[in-house]
């Protein structure tokens, strides 16, 4: 008896009968949450592919959206992007791509939408951003970002400091050129590197 | 104090030459702000008044000195606040405080309204002050490697905080400072030694940039910091080895910024980590007494 | 027992004589953290809220059974469970404000205002007791927290609970939402609460002298 209390294993049952009891519990909250939040997490960007491609692109009809992972090779290098195909009854209404890049202070991460002959921008939406409050923050704003829409992508955007004139100049945010022009290179690399794999494969569903 | 006071009159006058209305408007702010918050914080401790000692009309002036004109009357005032009330009175009054209170309120407006007080706030268009229109030449430079002449930045003929354009009346200040030994003469001359050295290297390196090590001892505020903000004695070294350390240090902390950081001017900066570091330079530079151990 | 607090006193207690940031200066990482807005703050102050009490409450069920070198692990072991449940439940339901408060959910784990009530009250008193000193100590938690964050939203953004308060001519003092805004703030008003707490003090023995 004396050699049972001392053993360590004995003396820690509570330790261990807790853990199996509470270890059950968490399973539980698992399997009735779990379904939530994953649903959460796609809708995060899925949300925003009606509002990316303009108000046009839809019609009040509902759209398909199925989503893919494009790779992409950029000098050697491996990038990946995903990208949600949009379609209303069959017909393709657009394209989202999620891109990221480096900006002033830490990684940007946009969404970006095209329209289904990859001619122009149809929207952009910044997801993640850690630039300067007051100034390189603003890429978020709706006034700056709507600049881009409507763009055309035949050749890459160009930042200037004020006044943009030709259709492929993009007003700098003021005191926040390297926000602005970060933003602008990571549409422009996207547009660069996606636009021969989905040029090829603009009516899948035919 | 009162020779600090004198002293300053130059960047003063020049400043009031240069920018006109918009330097009277944020000097007369700064000092009525500055008085004002001494004023209600000594009451709340407590404390005899300690206005007559200038200490608050020199921050005042050096605060008043280093805020661009144009920037909106809010500005001047909280930043008058922050530098007494955070910057001095927190630590226990004058001769207690560890960084240079006109520094600790122009860094909270700078981070605090950073659309007024980064480089682009320098800059109004059609104002009636021409001087103001242009870019400031450290931004310039960073933006669209643009060179500012080297006797416009000499005499102050460009824009910038009130008190730096002018590097001749920042020196003509400075020399009068350092000779009624107000200030420590080691202090500037350790930051310019730092910014030649390092300024001339940059200059071997990339010489096709035509910013030579000049241009960066006249341009931005290197000058009227190394005289009129790094020499503060509270927030300096006591020993003459440690203020030469803490010139040095300014000065190549100044050029780091400049050459490697997103910001045109490093100089608040720079002067804020060396007064952090301070009691360390004192502590490690105390000499031993002759006998001691 | 005799010259212990009742289960009345502790809750009392916890709110402002020994409110865990500002008199015990226990969980100031979320403090600092999450407090440049009221919704994150409040948020915060729920979720240590209900950790503490299931904690609490579990511990003093079982204060029987502990054994002095084990407690510790208990401690964990039961904290871990209450603040995964609370994490999973906000990914779940409040997804926006999960990914705003990042981190600082699971960092609940280590939060000492938890393990600290664990040891001295719920590990040693009955269950009403370790329940109202839970209560106390959240409500106090909570009124620190929301003291910041109404601070930092208030000058940083001009709002409150994302309602605008000040004019739109309100210059945002964007540094308040930043880090230094959430030391300035949170050094200023621990000094100034210890300043009242010293003039309530000074007052009271004056009273009493006469």
């Amino acid at each position: 008896m004396e050699g049972l209390k001392d053993n360590k294993i004995v003396q820690a049952w509570l330790v261990l009968l807790l853990a199996v009891l509470f270890g059950g519990a968490l399973s539980g909250v698992q399997m009735t949450l779990g379904p939530a939040i994953e649903a959460n997490k796609i809708n995060e960007t899925r949300q925003k592919v009606p509002e990316l491609l303009g108000p046009s692109s839809a019609n009040g009809e509902s759209l398909d959206i199925v989503s893919r992972s494009v790779n992409v090779d950029r000098q050697g290098k491996k990038v990946f992007y995903s990208v949600y195909e949009a379609s209303v009854n069959g017909k393709p209404a657009g394209w989202v791509a999620k891109a990221v890049g480096q900006g002033y202070a830490d990684k940007i991460e946009l969404l970006l939408g095209l329209d289904p002959g990859l001619n122009k921008i149809t929207g952009l939406f910044i997801l993640e951003q850690k630039e300067t409050p007051g100034l390189g923050n603003k890429i978020v704003t709706p006034e700056w970002r709507g600049q881009f829409i409507e763009k055309s992508i035949q050749s890459p955007l160009e930042v200037v400091k004020t006044g943009a004139e030709t259709p492929y100049e993009i007003n700098a945010i003021t005191g926040a050129t390297i926000s602005s022009r970060s933003v602008t290179e990571i549409i422009n690399s996207a547009v660069k590197d996606l636009k021969k794999p989905l040029s090829g494969q603009t009516r899948p569903l035919e | 104090m009162l020779d600090v006071l004198i002293s300053l009159l130059p960047v003063v006058l020049m400043s009031l030459y240069v920018f006109r209305g918009y330097a009277a408007k944020q000097i007369g702010i700064c000092l009525i702000s500055c008085l004002a918050a001494e004023a209600l914080f000594v009451k709340i401790r407590n404390k005899p008044m300690s206005l007559m000692d200038f200490s608050a009309l020199v921050t005042a002036v050096i605060l008043a000195m280093s805020l661009p004109g144009t920037a909106p009357w809010y500005v001047g005032v909280i930043a008058s606040f922050v530098a007494i009330g955070i910057g001095k009175i927190v630590f226990g009054g004058l001769g207690m405080n560890i960084f240079n209170p006109a520094m600790v309120g122009r860094a909270f407006v700078m981070i605090a309204f950073a659309g007024t007080m980064a480089a682009s706030g320098y800059e109004r268009a059609g104002s009636l002050v021409d001087i103001i229109t242009q870019a400031t030449p450290m931004d310039a430079f960073k933006q669209s490697s643009v060179v500012a002449s080297l006797p416009s930045l000499l005499w102050g003929l460009t824009n910038g905080s009130l008190g730096e354009v002018s590097a001749f009346s920042c020196i003509l200040g400075g020399l009068y400072l350092c000779i009624r030994r107000t200030a420590s003469w080691e202090i500037p001359a350790g930051v310019v030694l730092a910014v030649l050295v390092i300024g001339g290297i940059d200059n071997l390196v990339s010489p096709e940039t035509g910013w030579t090590v000049f241009h960066h001892l006249f341009g931005g505020a290197l000058l009227f910091g190394a005289f009129f903000i790094a020499t503060d004695p509270v927030t300096s070294p006591v020993t003459v080895k440690g203020k030469w350390i803490f010139g040095i240090g300014v000065g190549a902390l100044v050029m780091v910024l400049r050459l490697f950081s997103g910001y045109p001017e490093g100089l608040m900066f720079a002067v804020l980590i060396m007064n952090a570091v301070t009691p360390l330079i004192n502590q490690r530079t105390i000499p031993v007494p002759f006998g001691g151990v | 027992m005799a010259d212990q607090p009742t289960s009345m006193e502790r809750f009392i207690q916890g709110i402002l004589p020994e409110n865990p940031v500002y008199r015990q200066l226990l969980g100031l990482c979320p403090t600092l953290a999450v407090t440049n807005g009221m919704k994150a703050a409040i948020t915060m102050a729920c979720a240590v809220g209900f950790v503490l009490l299931c904690a609490n409450v579990m511990i003093s069920l079982i204060r029987n059974l502990l054994k002095p070198h084990l407690r510790i692990v208990i401690f964990t072991l039961t904290i871990a469970t209450f603040v995964t449940i609370a994490d999973r439940f906000l990914a779940a339901y409040m997804y926006e404000m999960s990914k705003t408060l990042g981190p600082y959910i699971p960092l609940i784990i280590v939060n000492c205002i938890i393990i600290c009530r664990c040891e001295v009250c719920a590990s040693k008193q009955p269950v009403i007791t370790a329940a109202s000193d839970a209560l106390g100590q959240s409500i106090g938690y909570g009124l620190a927290l929301s003291s910041v964050a109404a601070v930092r939203e208030i000058l940083g953004t001009g709002m409150f609970f994302e309602i605008r308060v000040l004019p739109t001519a309100w210059p945002d003092w964007v540094i308040m939402v930043l880090p230094p805004g959430a030391f300035l703030t949170f050094g200023l008003l621990l000094g100034w609460v210890n300043w009242m707490t010293s003039r309530y003090a000074a007052k009271k023995q004056v009273k009493g002298s006469l």
